[in-house]
Formats: C-alpha cells, structure tokens, sequence
C-alpha cells in the first residue's frame, strides 16, 4: 500500500509518459479481514449485516461469507485513480459493474491499462481498461475509467475540472 | 399490476416509462455543521488512504486545493449517516422484525429517495456505476444531493423473462450550487 510520505512526493504522470498497452503501477490491497469489512460498513454507516454477521450470511444468505460491500469497491477505484493522477491530474471518470464476490481472505490488485490516448483543449486524455482483480485470476470490478494527464510544457489542467464540451455526453 | 408482467409481457408498461426523468426533492445530504474531519479520518481509513490532503493542512495549501479536501465520492456516503435526534432507526429495525437483513426498516423512507418504481419486479441486482468527478468537497462544505431516475430500459432473458434495466443519477452540488460529482447506478429488476 502506498504511504503518506509516497503520496506526498508523488512524481507526475504526464500524457506523453504513456502508451496505448501500457500497464500502470497497480495497488494491493489485503488480505481483507472481516475486520477491514466491518470497518468500512461503520464508516458509512451500512448496516446490511451480510458484510459483518458470518452466521447470518451463511445460514440465512446462503453465501459463501460475509461479503466486501459493493460501496467499498466504488470507492476503491476511483482512489486508485486519483493517486495515478496526483499531484495535478484529474481522475475525471469511471464506470464498472460488479462481477466476482470478495469476502475474508482476499487479496486484490486494482490495475488500470491504457487503451486509447488522445488530445483535446490542451489536455491529455487517457482511456483505460480498469479493474479489481482477485488472486485467484478472477476479476471482481470490471471498467473503463478517462483520466486526464497534463501534456509536458502545456496547460494545467483545470481544477475544478470542466470537459470540454466535445467530449460531454448528451 | 400482475406478476405475469414479467414473462410474456413488457415490463416496461407506461407507467413505468411515466417515472422516467423524475427527480426526487433536492437534500442536504451533510450535517447541518457539513464536512468535518473526524468522519473523513474514519472513511480514509476504511479505503486505507494515508493520502494527506485529508488531513495536513500544511502540505493541502502547497496543493492546487489549497485546504484539506475528501476523497472522490465521500459526498456520496453522507446522507445515509443517521442524524442526532433521529430515532433510532436499528432498534425500530429489529423490533418490527428480529430476522431484519440491516435494511429492511432502516433504509426506508430515507430523505431525498425517488419514489417505487410501479413495478411487481422486486427483485434488483447491481448492474455496475458510473461516476464523473468534477471538484472534490472541502472541510466545512455542505453537501446537496439530488437524484432522478435517468433511464429505464427494457431486457429479455433467453427463457423470455422481461427485466428492467434502471439507471439512477444522483448529482452532488455544494453549498455553492457548484457540481462535485454525478453518481449513476445501474439495477437490474426481475
């Protein structure tokens, strides 16, 4: 996991640093405990007890475990986005759905890789394949996300972030 | 409205395209005190995020942000939080229904939600989220939500089962009317 002190002295990523194909650094996260599990459903307040009462998920449920929440994941990605993009990027979007279960014991690995890169307005936008991947090889939170990187001597990416206008969906 | 909707029949009936495009009454979603640290130290350790912009507020004023600000979607999490005074919506949960899954009884009637949808299909399945991000909420920031059914579409299995396909968007602003970012969620009804 990174650390506060790697954040702080994180190197920008610029547009012309990437390449359609190209992996990005990815980030580790667990083995999850119930604990983190438990944690996260305090944090936001979800009571949904399939996230933190094993015999109620089990023998009520059916499920296999106690479940990482949906909620967790939504966060997860868009963070991994946001330290790809730090200090002057912008992690402007994200869809995914949610595919595999991730319960106690899991180890997952949030990886980006690029697919398409273009210019627009001065700015570097970047496509990715995005997802959260198991150890076992199954992949829990298929996606695409759109970063946008600053180009090296150009502009500054604005903050707050408007899209241009082109690339706004109707 | 018959169970037989499902099967043979469209589930997209005109009342249900009627709900298309309704928009839920415009909350706020934050304490009236709005952001504050302690609830963003317990979120950015539930995502293990030691990032500090969160917290420094010394290193923040080096930043672009300029002040300490929250993670991408923190915003998105708020108005679930119970408020001071509330009853208490757990113990009300479990009273009417000791077997409660933690939901039932206590997510509903929560503010700002969209109306039901004029469907027998109950049961929903996460079909996947959309999220745009335009501006991150800053210590002290009110946050506003609001949210409306954004699409509705229609889906036959193989054995020609009709599901629905709801997309909701919920678009968060600050006290500012300035957009944060716009949540969409996707459920598959059948």
């Amino acid at each position: 996991m990174t650390t506060a002190q790697e954040l702080r002295e994180k190197k920008q990523l610029y547009f012309d640093d990437v390449a359609v194909g190209q992996e990005l650094t990815p980030m580790v996260i667990g083995p999850l405990t119930p604990t983190h599990l438990f944690r996260w459903s305090a944090a936001i307040e979800n009571w949904h007890r399939i996230h933190y009462d094993q015999s109620f998920a089990i023998y009520h449920e059916g499920l296999p475990n106690i479940l990482g929440q949906g909620s967790w994941k939504q966060s997860i990605l868009p963070r991994y986005l946001k330290d790809l993009c730090l200090p002057n990027g912008w992690p402007w979007k994200v869809g995914f759905q949610h595919r595999a279960m991730i319960v106690p014991g899991d180890t997952i690995t949030v990886w980006a890789t690029v697919t398409k890169k273009f210019e627009e307005e001065g700015m570097g936008f970047v496509e990715l394949d995005v997802g959260m991947r198991l150890q076992y090889g199954a992949e829990s939170c298929p996606g695409k996300a759109t970063i946008v990187l600053p180009i090296k001597n150009g502009k500054a990416i604005p903050y707050p972030f408007v899209p241009p206008k082109k690339l706004v969906a109707q | 409205m018959s169970e037989s909707a499902s099967k043979g029949q469209t589930a997209l009936t005109a009342e249900v395209k009627a709900i298309i495009g309704t928009t839920a009454e415009r909350i706020e979603a934050s304490s009236s005190w709005g952001i504050e640290r302690e609830g963003l130290r317990r979120f950015t350790q539930a995502i293990m995020d030691p990032d500090p912009l969160y917290w420094d507020d010394a290193y923040a004023k080096t930043t672009r942000y300029g002040q300490v600000i929250t993670p991408p979607i923190y915003c998105s999490y708020l108005a679930r939080r119970a408020q001071p005074g509330e009853e208490d919506s757990v113990t009300l949960a479990f009273k009417e229904n000791p077997n409660s899954d933690g939901i039932g009884g206590i997510r509903e009637g929560v503010k700002g939600a969209l109306p039901p949808i004029p469907t027998p299909l109950k049961r929903i399945l996460n079909a996947g989220n959309e999220i745009e991000l335009r501006q991150y909420p800053k210590l002290g920031d009110r946050i506003f939500s609001q949210a409306k059914y954004h699409s509705i579409k229609e889906s036959v299995g193989k054995d020609g089962t009709h599901m629905l396909i709801v997309t909701t968007e919920t678009i968060y602003t600050n006290q500012d009317g300035e957009v944060l970012c716009m949540l969409r969620a996707s459920g598959i009804r059948r």
